[in-house]
């Protein structure tokens, strides 16, 4: 317990003076979140377009897709806001022998970069996401009982783990190559799927992106159960499991890589 | 035409040697590149399944996954990043350093780039171009590959790319105002890319859109040379679109000389 609240007191530390030194350059994350909602936008047009000509994407209307889309940006946002600090792991901390600065202090180092920093860009999705989910609601034809409403906000932060246990993961190998940023990269990409139902892929993406790397397990096998009410056991269950294997897996990889790490040169 | 050669050659080499020592991080970019792209395909799929299959707005399915194909080549045999090395060698004051030589600033970006391009170039557009010609035989029953259609997709590629780089190098020295580069790429990029048809064909736009899109230096980019591979362009149009093409490359090389001249007034390099 006493050491959770020094977690928490760590973490609220950091967190003011991350603020602080944004407050220096108010017109740069200005920039980083319009051109987050950009990103968005350009693909929301292209949805837009997409529907000027067909009825439905394979038996899925606009409203649902822009449900599952928006759904897929907020625990994206969240880990994006709160964790994107391991991104600067696998392209430059590790390579610059800077990492040793972590080691030095009484925390565990995973939590110290974890904590470290957070990114105003993310802000761009977050907000995006909220409001694509709360605009397609009033084209869903969707019972909104209690257990849907707490069932969903109770399974993004698990969501949210996904995202920041495969960055840990890819990010610790680092610790072995000195520069891992690309892997990061192309892992993340893997997001790109999670945006669409996974209907419309063929069997064997379906798999990889279920069991292998689970990004549809962000957003369409939850709104399965939010849209439709399907099987809650594994739509909501599968996502908690996983993060939960995802989470452990990046802190046990982390540790291992701690022990191969060698500073850079002088 | 020699001297210039020698000049240049370290610049190539220099771009050469910074990319072979990261060549599995390409790999895994490339890679993490390529799955947006077998996104979009599965998208199209569905699109086209779920419009009853035919024609749309001018492509058939079997065009789309070329269209989509050929958009990735095309983006990265243009790609620059220049506007980013200008932008931080304008902020640490580096850029001290290229004005000190007796060459020509905006052509050493470019021989550096060109050498990093390289290897990417050859490693890619074959293997590429090859699999484009058999999924187009394989699902159209018919080959298709033209010599003629090649030839100038090349040039139109290489006038593309020269767009690209004069208007990155204008784009740079907005680091004289702007100081987050990074939000302002990624901006720039986004608009950049549904401007020049690699989020969608601009043909699928409503018309008034269309003409407006077409006209503006960011369908230079990747749509033309894409549209000419695939033989969507016809003789009257071919020469319109590439000699629109020679007017942006025109323009944009202008205005970044003369955006030089006046930043170069502002520039302080603090100790350095």
């Amino acid at each position: 317990m006493k050491t959770i609240r020094r977690m928490f007191r760590i973490h609220r530390i950091f967190l003011v003076q991350e603020l602080k030194r944004m407050m220096e350059y108010k017109g740069d994350f200005v920039v980083g979140i319009i051109g987050f909602l950009l990103i968005q936008l350009s693909n929301l047009l292209f949805l837009w377009i997409i529907f000027s000509q067909i009825p439905d994407l394979e038996g899925w209307s606009i409203s649902e897709i822009i449900f599952i889309y928006g759904l897929s940006l907020i625990p994206k946002g969240i880990d994006h806001f709160f964790f994107d600090n391991l991104w600067s792991i696998g392209y430059f901390i590790v390579r610059k022998g800077d990492f040793d600065k972590y080691l030095t202090r009484p925390v565990n180092t995973l939590f110290h970069v974890l904590v470290e920093k957070i990114q105003i860009d993310a802000l761009g999705e977050l907000i995006m996401g909220i409001v694509l989910v709360c605009s397609s609601v009033a084209g869903l034809q969707v019972e909104w009982d209690a257990f849907r409403i707490i069932g969903m906000i109770l399974i993004i932060p698990f969501i949210t783990l996904i995202f920041t246990g495969i960055k840990t993961i890819t990010a610790a190998i680092a610790f072995w190559t000195k520069r891992s940023g690309n892997v990061i990269y192309m892992f993340y990409m893997f997001n790109d799927f999670a945006k669409y139902p996974a209907t419309i892929y063929s069997r064997w993406v379906q798999n990889i992106i279920t069991y292998i790397i689970p990004f549809a397990l962000t957003s369409y096998f939850p709104a399965l159960f939010i849209l439709k009410g399907e099987n809650p056991l594994f739509n909501l269950g599968m996502p908690v499991l996983a993060s939960l294997v995802l989470m452990t897996a990046g802190i046990l990889v982390w540790n291992k890589g701690l022990k191969a790490y060698e500073s850079a040169g002088s | 035409m020699k001297k210039r050669l020698r000049i240049y050659w370290p610049f190539v080499n220099a771009g050469l040697q910074e990319v072979a020592s990261y060549r599995v991080n390409w790999i895994f970019f490339m890679l993490g590149e390529a799955l947006s792209c077998v996104v979009m395909y599965f998208i199209w799929s569905a699109v086209y399944h779920s419009g009853g299959g035919g024609v749309m707005n001018g492509f058939t399915m079997s065009q789309m996954i070329v269209y989509l194909v050929m958009i990735f080549l095309t983006r990265t045999l243009i790609d620059s990043d220049v506007s980013f090395t200008v932008g931080e060698e304008i902020r640490d004051g580096s850029i001290i350093m290229r004005m000190l030589k007796p060459v020509s600033y905006n052509a050493t970006f470019l021989f550096h780039e060109l050498g990093g391009k390289l290897p990417t170039t050859i490693a890619l557009s074959g293997p590429m171009i090859i699999a484009v010609e058999i999924i187009r035989t394989v699902l159209d029953g018919t080959f298709q590959f033209s010599v003629g259609s090649l030839l100038l997709y090349i040039v139109s590629c290489v006038l593309a790319y020269l767009i690209n780089f004069y208007f990155n190098i204008c784009f740079g020295f907005a680091a004289f105002v702007i100081k987050y580069l990074w939000g302002a790429n990624m901006m720039k990029n986004v608009l950049v890319g549904f401007f020049s048809g690699a989020v969608i064909p601009l043909s699928f736009l409503p018309e008034w859109l269309e003409r407006v899109f077409l006209f503006l230096p960011f369908a230079s980019l990747n749509y033309t040379p894409v549209m000419i591979y695939m033989g969507q362009y016809a003789g009257a149009e071919i020469v319109y679109f590439m000699g629109l093409q020679v007017f942006w490359v025109l323009f944009f090389c202008g205005l970044s000389k003369l955006l030089w001249k006046v930043s170069v007034k502002r520039l302080t390099v603090q100790g350095g």
